[in-house]
């Protein structure tokens, strides 16, 4: 390369404005800030218009079960059963009431599935205005299932088998409907919904995944083994909350609660107001009962430590509080009940005079 | 005699010879410490959060993620970096060359000096840009997590342009103090820290001279409350220019800087001493 001189003096050789004067290194510093800023921008550019989530590598679409739920439901829940089953807060609450599980028991006397040894995963929803009359939501069981014999313990109670829209379906009494649409899968609920849940699936859209709403919050559901997603005004719309209790209740919108249940539970409840002026007011209204909460631990030590886990937060129309049980409060609070006098045999064959006797 | 370049290619040249020379002058160590700050303090707020303690709580309120940005934009990076750097390096443009002696050797190139500064002053462009930008991005994405990137990006992108308009504006002014006066160092610190900061606190318009009070109001995220006398003051003088007229002024104050700094080395004396 031919090297010009410009000018009448001779300079350093860094003052020689002839040739290429940018180093090396110096083009490998431009060239890492720009990569920076353009991985950075393009990043940012990818999910304002495409969306990170709907990528769906960088953040999950809840559970597939959700493929089964109809997009106009108005509460989902989901459980990994067999983590909570395996947790130390089970065990512990084994331990303080054996009869714990008792609602499971009867689940399994109606289906013949044992929550505790045969599901692995659990999926609720409801669907249509909520109604307390009607008041089974749909179950999604994930886990492992003896068909045959479930199907003919209900077939001997009376239940009747048909086929719909290619699955088999166990209903009984018109109340109850069953059918194992996966090998490993079982839905639970009214026949109507079981139905409804059948047909969403085979036609593999309007589903729940679709309701931006709720996919929303699920998606911020970061690492919990439990979560339900609620909305409000869509529960108030029907008749499960009294018309006296509807006029308290603040202008919520949704309601979502998350969390891990393992030694300890942490928790996260989160409120969508429609507004900020009632988002303000409600975080008003839990600012205060935390104060209360933590004056009243000066009184209780032993609760202390879930007062000041308290963590309330939240910005625009959302508040949420988030808090923790660790697992030395649980034992605590065992300890306490244990504390508590149990009434003594006499004093109960006094109040409940067993026929006989 | 050597055929004398063009304006805009003789800035190039320059710009190309200076690029380097700011890069990795002993200047860089400062900015890396000064830039580098928020990227380690957003480290440690992720860590913080990822062990489940909220790592900002104002009035028993945690703070999200993008509120902790948008507190870190205005506190470090518009009220510290940004003047800073722009100090720092907008007066040593010219006043290192005198210091160092080797004024006359860009001033014997066959190359307006007016050109020379200009050159000099789009290589702090690029060097300051190259390092401050970035910084944000990487703080941006250790702070904010990915779902709340699609509801951020747009104040994210806002962000940018304003500390670019920044490090422009602030840049030219003490290009013109740096060519203009002899101690400029102190002249730009005494502006940033003394003339600033009192005039946002005055009320009436003393503040329309200054730049901070132009870049503030384009600022997407809402002023950090915190309790200390200097925003309660600021807060309850708070009146703010629409955006349109903030970028105009930051322009023109970019533009005339720039202009007068030009129109100054041109005209200007300079005596080395021996």
């Amino acid at each position: 390369m031919q090297v010009k001189i410009l000018g009448t003096m001779l300079p350093g050789p860094s003052y020689n404005l002839a040739g290429v004067l940018m180093t090396t290194r110096t083009q490998r510093f431009v060239f890492f800030g720009v990569a920076i800023l353009v991985v950075g921008l393009g990043t940012g550019m990818v999910a304002s218009y495409v969306g990170l989530p709907n990528l769906g590598i960088l953040a999950g679409n809840g559970p597939v079960e959700l493929a089964y739920i109809p997009s106009d439901a108005t509460a989902v829940a989901y459980a990994d059963v067999r983590e909570i089953m395996d947790s130390g807060v089970r065990q512990k609450l084994l331990k303080l009431s054996p009869d714990a599980d008792s609602g499971a028991d009867e689940f399994e006397a109606e289906t013949g599935i044992n929550i505790q040894t045969d599901v692995d995963r659990l999926v609720a929803a409801v669907t249509g205005t909520p109604d307390p009359k009607n008041a089974r939501p749909l179950l999604l069981a994930r886990g492992r299932f003896d068909t045959a014999r479930i199907e003919a313990a209900i077939r001997a109670k009376g239940g009747t088998v048909e086929q719909y829209n290619r699955q088999r379906l166990i209903t009984f009494e018109n109340s109850l409907g069953l059918s194992f649409v996966e090998p490993d899968l079982a839905l639970v609920g009214e026949p109507s919904a079981v139905k409804r849940a059948i047909d969403t699936k085979a036609a593999g859209r309007q589903n729940i995944t679709e309701n931006q709403n709720v996919m929303r919050l699920v998606r911020e559901f970061d690492g919990g083994n439990a979560w339900a997603v609620a909305h409000v005004e869509a529960v108030m719309s029907g008749n499960v909350i009294p018309a006296e209790v509807k006029q308290q209740l603040p202008p919520v919108t949704w309601f979502a609660i998350s969390g891990r249940v393992d030694d300890g539970i942490h928790a996260t409840v989160r409120a969508e107001t429609r507004d900020e002026a009632a988002a303000n007011n409600l975080r008003d209204v839990i600012r205060g009962i935390v104060g209360l909460a933590r004056l009243q631990a000066g009184q209780h030590p032993e609760l202390a430590e879930v007062v000041n886990s308290l963590e309330l937060g939240g910005t625009g129309t959302t508040v949420s509080l988030g808090f923790t049980v660790p697992p030395a409060v649980i034992d605590i609070l065992g300890a306490m009940r244990a504390k508590q006098p149990r009434p003594s045999e006499a004093a109960l064959l006094q109040v409940l005079p067993l026929p006989g006797l | 005699m050597a055929k004398s370049l063009s304006p805009v290619a003789g800035a190039a040249r320059i710009f190309d010879l200076s690029l380097g020379e700011l890069i990795w002058s002993r200047r860089t160590i400062f900015m890396a410490l000064v830039v580098g700050a928020p990227v380690v303090l957003s480290i440690v707020v992720r860590i913080v959060q990822a062990s489940g303690i909220a790592p900002l709580r104002v009035n028993g309120v945690s703070v999200d993620a993008v509120s902790v940005f948008g507190m870190i934009i205005w506190v470090l990076f518009l009220r510290f970096i940004v003047p800073v750097l722009g100090v720092f390096y907008g007066t040593s443009l010219i006043a290192d060359e005198v210091e160092d002696k080797t004024i006359t050797y860009l001033f014997t190139r066959p190359l307006r000096r007016g050109a020379v500064l200009l050159g000099k002053y789009l290589a702090y462009l690029a060097c300051t840009t190259l390092v401050v930008l970035p910084s944000v991005m990487v703080v941006y994405f250790m702070l904010v997590p990915f779902r709340d990137v699609a509801r951020s990006f747009p104040a994210l992108l806002t962000d940018l342009g304003l500390l670019a308009a920044g490090i422009a504006a602030y840049g030219a002014v003490f290009t013109l103090v740096g060519a203009w006066l002899k101690r400029p160092l102190v002249v730009g610190l005494v502006f940033v820290f003394g003339w600033e900061q009192f005039a946002m606190l005055m009320p009436g318009y003393l503040r329309r001279f200054t730049v901070a009070y132009y870049l503030q109001s384009l600022v997407p995220h809402a002023m950090p409350a915190d309790q200390s006398v200097s925003s309660l003051l600021q807060s309850v003088f708070a009146e703010t220019p629409s955006a349109p007229l903030s970028l105009a002024v930051l322009l023109a104050i970019t533009l005339i800087s720039l202009g007068l700094a030009m129109r100054v080395i041109e005209r200007r004396e300079y005596v080395l001493e021996q």
